[in-house]
């Protein structure tokens, strides 16, 4: 357990406690049993899909494809289940299959091409949202299935399902990148590519990996997105893959990889989705919570970046102290 | 030749940091016209003094006198107009500007307008370059030339600004053995033109060759100034070390004559061409060679880095193959990378996730690592090669060169590798961690391990092989017993062939 729970995971913890007392002060429908488990609805799918993201960013890739994929997946989807008849049982784990084969390609092009991640999910990005307009000439499908909707909206023992799902898959990440052979693997080949290789470490297939679980990851977002919405449409999942991207920054996850702690993206997700769900409740315009949220992940990186000033700015006082005893010293001699 | 008042005098320099006295009333004389070697453990204090000098920081008290008068050095740029060059192990070159632009970096002839020069700036850097009496283009790409040559363009810089004084920091670190010649003749030069260099190197040998005085620290202090006589290897040894280490290289000749690793007739696409030779056990093969002559390539087609286009690698009496590095692995093969930084540790895991990740494999049981094991076994180790405990807390970046690198070996420990290649396994660690490298040798030969040490440092490849292989251009030109070759055979039968492979796969 100490594994898990290390000191990364302190700032992340520190910052969406702090976050959640400013809004909970200054917010006071915040703290309502309602408002609370419409938290973990907001919060559920941006989550799942930063799983896969922050996973990628371990291995010192980046996946910018997951919100064009959602759209294209549900659409995948709402075809199935409209027009194809196939039936729910079968489509969703079909869909899961999907975003897999969809990671797949996109981490063989990468990892076997030699292709920047940057580059093949833009790539992607682009061309999936293409995709997904080629369905029902571009419009949206909507009234899919009415079985559809309980996935995301079900309750158990009075808990929505999306907890869940976040405690299911988190559970599970956190239990692979700290105990597994794969885990361990990731975090070589984003600490250091070339001593993997020579360590005898499949580097290309670790990375592939990366993005088959992305893929897959983002087809469990795509799937809560139709359930949510009972529809499939070209413009679900706009700037989704940013969203991701922040929540594993705000983690403290570093882009140059090799270094995060998953758990911290799921409280780097509740922390922007917390100051969003406080600016709603005041009733800010959505041009300020984006204004808001690019300044969350702008102070998240520096407050990385300013640890190591901070931690200089301590060495020199306690360096001060130190050389007044060298003084003395010196008297001595 | 030297005059007798220093043109730089360091009195009483004294620096501390949290917890530690780096520089303790350390006094340098630099004379014009004459090399002043800097010498001592890791962390006795050296950098910390270059740093000073450089104006890269202040020192907490002392003085600084120039020609006899006191100054301060308030930061890099003053100490450049001061006529301070320094050449730091890690060079500060951009490999895309061409050898002109690298040499008047930050200080560009303008012409009235205020634009660059071009004529004047290439004519001066070929005054300079010709006065070195180097062969480079001042229109070459930086980063195409080799490492050696790049060092040059790095002195030239120091040159070409007309430096009083010129500190280098371990300038040999990554030459081969005729490019520390040339560059030796070059510091030669600089010092009959009257200018006080500072040479700071863990290489012994050649300080004894080319410094004229001395400076030895240990724990800050200054604990040998030698201004009139030369001093010797051993004597230098010890008193870095602080007592008397006797046998600088403690060979154990463990080697039998059963043969379990034989090459013939490799060749890569990296230039490797014909390469043969056999490898007993309990052996220590030593290969031999200035840079870039093709040790490292011939370690990369032994391991599965470089596919093999043709030869036959025979193990134990079998033929293999070895299609990628796991392969190697697999079969007890081993290597310890060049340069620990970039191909060997990976600094964001601690010692036990460095130790384990050649044996990922066999800690896990189902794809779930047995992590206590991994403690323990990492505890063992780290107690065994007396790597600083510290490792099994903090992730490696934060420990020593030689403990790093003697991490990197214990991965290998703990795969129990039958065959463990070492490329460069000593460079830029200190004395003390060296003979822990070379008494770790000894123990695994006398376990039956065999060894293929590739090493620029002649004397050690000398003292702890029992055989060397001399390679040139790519391959093995002759093989003979260890006692059989001094160091001058060596460097004569390496210095053949000046041009590196690397250039030739460039061409």
């Amino acid at each position: 357990m100490k594994r898990i729970f290390d000191t990364q995971l302190i700032g992340p913890f520190a910052a969406m406690v702090i976050v959640a007392l400013i809004v909970a002060l200054t917010t006071e429908r915040f703290l309502n049993p309602g408002n609370l488990s419409n938290l973990f609805l907001q919060v559920s799918i941006v989550a799942l899909i930063a799983i896969g993201s922050t996973i990628v960013i371990f291995a010192a890739g980046i996946d910018l494809s997951s919100g064009s994929m959602v759209a294209l997946l549900t659409m995948i989807l709402a075809q199935m289940l409209k027009f194809l008849g196939i039936p729910l049982v079968l489509a969703v784990p079909l869909i899961l299959l999907v975003g897999g084969l969809l990671g797949l390609f996109i981490g063989l092009i990468t990892a076997y091409g030699r292709i920047p991640s940057f580059i093949t999910t833009l790539a992607a990005l682009i061309a999936f949202r293409g995709l997904a307009l080629t369905f029902n000439n571009g419009s949206p499908i909507f009234s899919l299935d009415p079985a559809l909707e309980p996935i995301f909206y079900g309750k158990v023992i009075g808990i929505p399902m999306p907890f869940f799902y976040l405690l299911f898959f988190y559970a599970l990440a956190a239990f692979t990148m700290n105990f597994t052979k794969l885990g361990r693997e990731i975090y070589a080949v984003g600490g250091n590519p070339s001593a993997a290789v020579l360590t005898g470490i499949n580097v290309r297939k670790v990375q592939t990996t990366t993005f088959v679980i992305a893929g897959f990851m983002t087809a469990v977002g795509a799937i809560l997105m139709s359930a949510r919405l009972n529809s499939g449409s070209p413009n679900y999942g706009q700037t989704l893959e940013l969203q991701a991207i922040a929540a594993a920054v705000v983690g403290g996850a570093s882009l140059a990889g090799g270094r995060g702690n998953i758990l911290a993206t799921l409280m780097g997700a509740m922390t922007i989705v917390i100051v969003q769900n406080g600016l709603n409740l005041n009733a800010a315009p959505s041009s300020v919570q984006n204004i808001v949220l690019g300044l969350i992940i702008l102070m998240a990186v520096g407050i990385d970046m300013w640890r190591a000033e901070v931690s200089t700015l301590m060495r020199n006082m306690f360096g001060r102290s130190s050389a007044k005893s060298s003084t003395k010293i010196k008297k001595e001699a | 030749m030297t005059s007798a008042t220093p043109i730089w005098e360091f009195s009483n320099i004294t620096k501390a940091y949290p917890g530690v006295l780096a520089n303790d009333q350390v006094c340098i004389k630099l004379m014009p016209g004459s090399i002043h070697g800097l010498l001592g453990e890791n962390g006795c204090g050296k950098s910390t003094m270059i740093k000073t000098l450089s104006g890269v920081q202040q020192p907490d008290s002392g003085q600084i006198l120039y020609n006899g008068t006191p100054i301060t050095i308030s930061d890099p740029q003053a100490a450049r107009d001061l006529g301070i060059a320094t050449v730091f192990q890690e060079f500060s070159i951009v490999p895309t500007l061409s050898v002109a632009e690298n040499i008047f970096l930050g200080n560009m002839p303008r012409s009235r307008f205020g634009v660059i020069d071009w004529g004047k700036m290439h004519r001066d850097a070929a005054r300079v370059l010709t006065e070195m009496d180097v062969n480079i283009s001042p229109d070459a790409i930086t980063g195409t030339l080799s490492v050696g040559e790049q060092q040059l363009v790095e002195i030239a810089k120091s040159i070409a600004m007309n430096a009083s004084m010129i500190i280098l920091d371990e300038p040999t670190a990554a030459l081969g053995e005729d490019e520390i010649e040339r560059l030796h003749q070059l510091l030669r030069n600089m010092r009959s033109r009257g200018t006080a260099i500072l040479y700071v190197s863990h290489r012994l040998d050649e300080v004894e060759r080319i410094v004229d005085e001395v400076t030895i620290l240990r724990g800050g202090r200054v604990v040998r100034a030698s201004g009139e006589t030369k001093i010797n290897v051993t004597e230098i040894v010890n008193a870095m070390v602080g007592e008397d280490i006797g046998e600088h290289y403690p060979k154990e000749q463990n080697a039998t004559d059963e043969v379990v690793l034989e090459a013939e007739g490799l060749a890569t696409d990296a230039g490797v061409r014909d390469v043969a030779f056999t490898l007993c056990r309990g052996e220590v093969l030593g290969l031999g060679g200035v840079l870039g002559s093709g040790r490292t390539e011939i370690a990369r087609a032994l391991f599965g880095t470089d596919e093999l286009r043709a030869g036959q690698v025979t193990l134990h009496g079998k033929p293999v193959r070895f299609r990628r590095e796991i392969d190697a692995i697999r079969a007890g093969l081993a290597l310890v990378p060049e340069n620990r930084k970039f191909d060997g540790l990976f600094f964001n895991f601690r010692a036990s996730g460095n130790i384990t990740a050649a044996a990922l494999g066999s800690l896990s049981r189902f794809g779930v690592l047995r992590l206590k094991d991994e403690e323990r076994a990492t505890k063992e180790l780290v107690r065994d090669l007396e790597i600083s405990v510290q490792a099994e807390q903090k992730t490696v970046n934060f420990l020593s060169g030689g403990n790093q690198q003697k991490i990197v070996i214990a991965r290998w420990l703990y795969t129990d590798s039958d065959i463990l290649i070492l490329d460069e396994p000593t460079q830029g660690i200190d004395i003390g961690a060296k003979i822990a490298v070379y008494e770790l040798i000894n123990r695994l030969t006398r376990a039956g391990k065999s060894i293929i040490l590739i090493s620029s440092d002649h004397d050690e490849l000398l003292a702890m092989s029992d055989r060397i292989a001399v390679v040139q251009h790519g391959t093995i030109t002759r093989i003979v017993a260890a006692s059989e070759v001094t160091h001058g055979d060596l460097v004569r039968a390496s210095a053949n062939g000046p041009h590196s492979i690397a250039q030739e796969a460039f061409a």
